[in-house]
């Protein structure tokens, strides 16, 4: 059996078990990744928008993590059973644009230029220019930020870091030591790509230059690596979380919501979860500079596979359009700690004095203004699983030296066939 | 028996191998052709050759996960049989307290590997599990088990055999059932004291059963996947990533199907190898049990 028609097969077996193609006229699925109170927030906004009109109707399916998502999407893509509508991690958007797997969604160009803040958006993302399809609307989109034990805080008199040197000394003051055993630590957060971005962004560099040469920020990468290793090894200040991935970002909220850690960096998306489970004054504050403020943006944006058409399309695009109003986005945002994507929303929840109820909200949006777009390139996707991320934490953990980690990183890079200049 | 006519044999056999190809020699056969491909799953694949071997052999992937994965099973067969074999001696007797210990030894067998790997995973933890808390109160070093890249491997291992050790000695009591109460008695009028009759009786009876165990332990650690799924995901650094995980890694989270294949080619040669290793010892085991 040749490969196209045994494709033909499996997209039989799956379009007989559970094709998405099988909707009615008015019907359309939605894959999404969300566990707990963002899951029950994003199934209230569905129920709004049953209650709003009767045309619809969304059928949402639950598919695990981030990445466990994407796995079923892809093998969704390779039968051809996929959703009219799922979200999706930023740094895959320029990679299945590439592909040709993704729809273009022309017909709410219109307002998302008018509405949709161009941080948040695809706007300025696409390495070398702009001139593409609108592919990706933004949905939950966040930033890290620092949250810090405000009682920790006061009592030893200190604020929260606004520079590298800063939070050196301020961690070091808040790490507890009895004997060789260390009873708190000053800081935490997961030795994640997420993070190293936005440490080699207040260095002064950035992934990949604006002519596609993936520079892994060069000296600012090397500085940012260096960061982390003085605070683990020579400060002793900063506990690396066990586990990796999403498993290493419920460690380190748990240290902090046991008072083990008096400052982590994380995600805005876990402000509604750490308030409600704090059992501490929670602050939050935006991320320290060294040469420049910075940081990245993450979470996901809706797209819509490539081969929805018809009524299928229409229903879908019916729903992106209710996702993205300032209301929906606003409902989102202001339940979950996600950004709120719609500029109209925003200034709304300004008026009505949101921010200055919770001045910790308004912490993660004045630190927009230090955004930086992620640079969509095809490659990033490989950049940053198979290149960067393994190579971080054998710099950290294992002590490896940060310009030569990164100098493989860049060579498995090159024999990959990626352009990244000298080392 | 000569069978009606010539195709009999081959009609019964043919449900088998029907279940046999569709689900073991075709996912086989199409690995070995994807392994020569670069593919995503979502572009055209693109035809490389050997080279996904090669690159394996020259960063040096293959090597260290498999050193890794030897690591790990030889950790686990070797105390999970140990231990399997203790328990078994040791509780080997008629009583209401015996049968609980068995009982309670076997019972984390039975539980979900997700279920153990969490427990786990609490236990372990470097600063507030009851194993870090236990030693720091009886003032003795700890670290964090799973975040430290030179522990994390053995202390996945350790918690494996915990696991396991409760199957190896059910199956050792199920030898040891077997072993003739008449000969230990001759042994022991002889003079032959407890170790000795251990030694010289129940051992060599015990051996068929004990490469059993061996060979069932190592197939099984061989095929770890959920522990290292749960507890550390193949981290710190790539520490835990053995020989399944670094499959599910490639092809699941960075979608490279051809380098995946490869690395399940070059898993099931040496699973062959192994089987036929361990075949091997257990017929020469046997006969020498028989002469």
């Amino acid at each position: 059996m040749n490969r196209l028609s045994r494709r033909h097969l499996m997209v039989g077996l799956a379009s007989a078990s559970c094709g998405s193609r099988s909707l009615s006229p008015g019907e359309m699925s939605l894959w999404f990744t969300y566990g707990g109170r963002n899951r029950k927030v994003l199934l209230e906004l569905v129920d709004q928008f049953h209650a709003r009109q009767s045309k619809v109707k969304v059928h949402p399916t639950f598919q695990g993590d981030y990445f466990e998502g994407l796995v079923k999407l892809r093998t969704g893509l390779f039968v051809g059973s996929t959703p009219t509508v799922t979200h999706i991690i930023g740094e895959v958007v320029p990679y299945l644009a590439e592909a040709g797997v993704l729809s273009p969604l022309d017909e709410l160009e219109a307002e998302v230029k008018a509405d949709v803040d161009p941080a948040l958006g695809q706007s300025g993302s696409f390495v070398g220019g702009d001139e593409r399809p609108l592919y990706a609307l933004p949905f939950n989109r966040s930033t890290p930020v620092a949250y810090f034990n405000r009682g920790l805080f006061s009592d030893a008199g200190l604020k929260p870091p606004t520079t590298w040197a800063e939070m050196r000394s301020v961690a070091k003051a808040l790490t507890l030591r009895s004997g060789d055993r260390t009873e708190r630590w000053g800081f935490e957060c997961p030795i994640a790509w997420w993070f190293w971005v936005a440490m080699l962004g207040q260095a002064g560099g950035q992934v990949i230059e604006p002519d596609g040469r993936v520079s892994l920020g060069d000296e600012a990468g090397v500085e940012a690596l260096h960061h982390w290793q003085t605070m683990i090894h020579a400060d002793r200040s900063m506990k690396p979380p066990p586990g990796r991935d999403f498993n290493a970002w419920e460690a380190t909220n748990s240290d902090f919501l046991a008072g083990r850690v008096a400052m982590i960096w994380t995600s805005t998306a876990f402000l509604s979860y750490l308030t409600d489970n704090a059992s501490f004054d929670l602050g939050v504050a935006p991320l320290p500079k060294e040469k420049r403020f910075s940081v990245p943006t993450g979470g996901t944006f809706f797209v819509m596979p490539a081969g929805v058409t018809g009524a299928e399309r229409e229903a879908g695009l019916a729903f992106l359009r209710f996702m993205i109003s300032p209301e929906a986005a606003n409902t989102w945002a202001t339940n979950t700690g996600y950004m709120p994507i719609s500029l109209a929303g925003r200034a709304k929840l300004r008026a009505e004095g949101f921010f200055d109820d919770h001045p910790n909200f308004a912490v993660t949006l004045d630190q927009l203004k230090y955004a930086q777009a992620w640079p969509w390139a095809p490659e990033l996707f490989r950049v940053q699983r198979e290149a960067v991320q393994p190579r971080l934490e054998q710099a950290v953990l294992e002590q490896k030296d940060g310009a030569a980690m990164l100098g493989e990183a860049k060579a498995s890079l090159r024999a990959a066939g990626i352009a990244t200049g000298a080392l | 028996m000569k069978p009606l006519r010539p195709s009999h044999p081959y009609l019964f056999l043919a449900p088998t191998l029907l279940v046999l190809g569709i689900f073991f020699i075709y996912p086989l056969l199409l690995a070995l052709y994807r392994s020569f491909f670069a593919w995503d799953l979502l572009t055209e694949p693109v035809y490389v050759g050997g080279g996904h071997y090669e690159a394996l052999w020259r960063s040096g992937e293959l090597v260290e996960t498999l050193g890794r994965t030897l690591g790990y099973s030889l950790v686990v067969v070797v105390w999970a049989s140990a231990l399997g074999l203790g328990f078994a001696v040791g509780l080997n007797r008629e009583g209401a307290v015996y049968a609980f210990v068995r009982g309670a030894v076997f019972s984390a067998y039975i539980v979900s590997w997700v279920a153990v790997g969490l427990l786990w995973l609490w236990i372990l933890d470097g600063d507030a599990g009851i194993l870090a808390v236990g030693l720091k109160k009886l003032g003795l070093p700890t670290t964090a088990w799973l975040s430290n890249p030179d522990t994390a491997l053995m202390t996945l291992a350790a918690v494996t055999v915990w696991k396991i050790t409760g199957y190896a000695m059910v199956i050792f009591l199920a030898g040891l059932q077997d072993v003739p109460k008449s000969v230990l008695e001759a042994a022991a009028l002889d003079g032959a004291g407890p170790w000795r009759r251990f030694w010289y009786v129940t051992w060599p009876l015990l051996r068929p059963t004990a490469a059993f165990v061996a060979t069932t332990s190592l197939i099984l650690s061989f095929q770890a996947f959920d522990i290292v799924r749960v507890m550390t995901q193949g981290g710190p650094v790539k520490a835990t990533t053995i020989f399944v995980y670094a499959i599910y890694e490639s092809v699941f989270m960075n979608l490279r199907v051809g380098r995946a294949s490869a690395l399940t080619v070059v898993f099931f040669a040496l699973l062959l190898g192994l089987t036929a290793l361990q075949l091997w010892a257990w017929r020469l085991g046997q006969r020498e049990g028989t002469t």
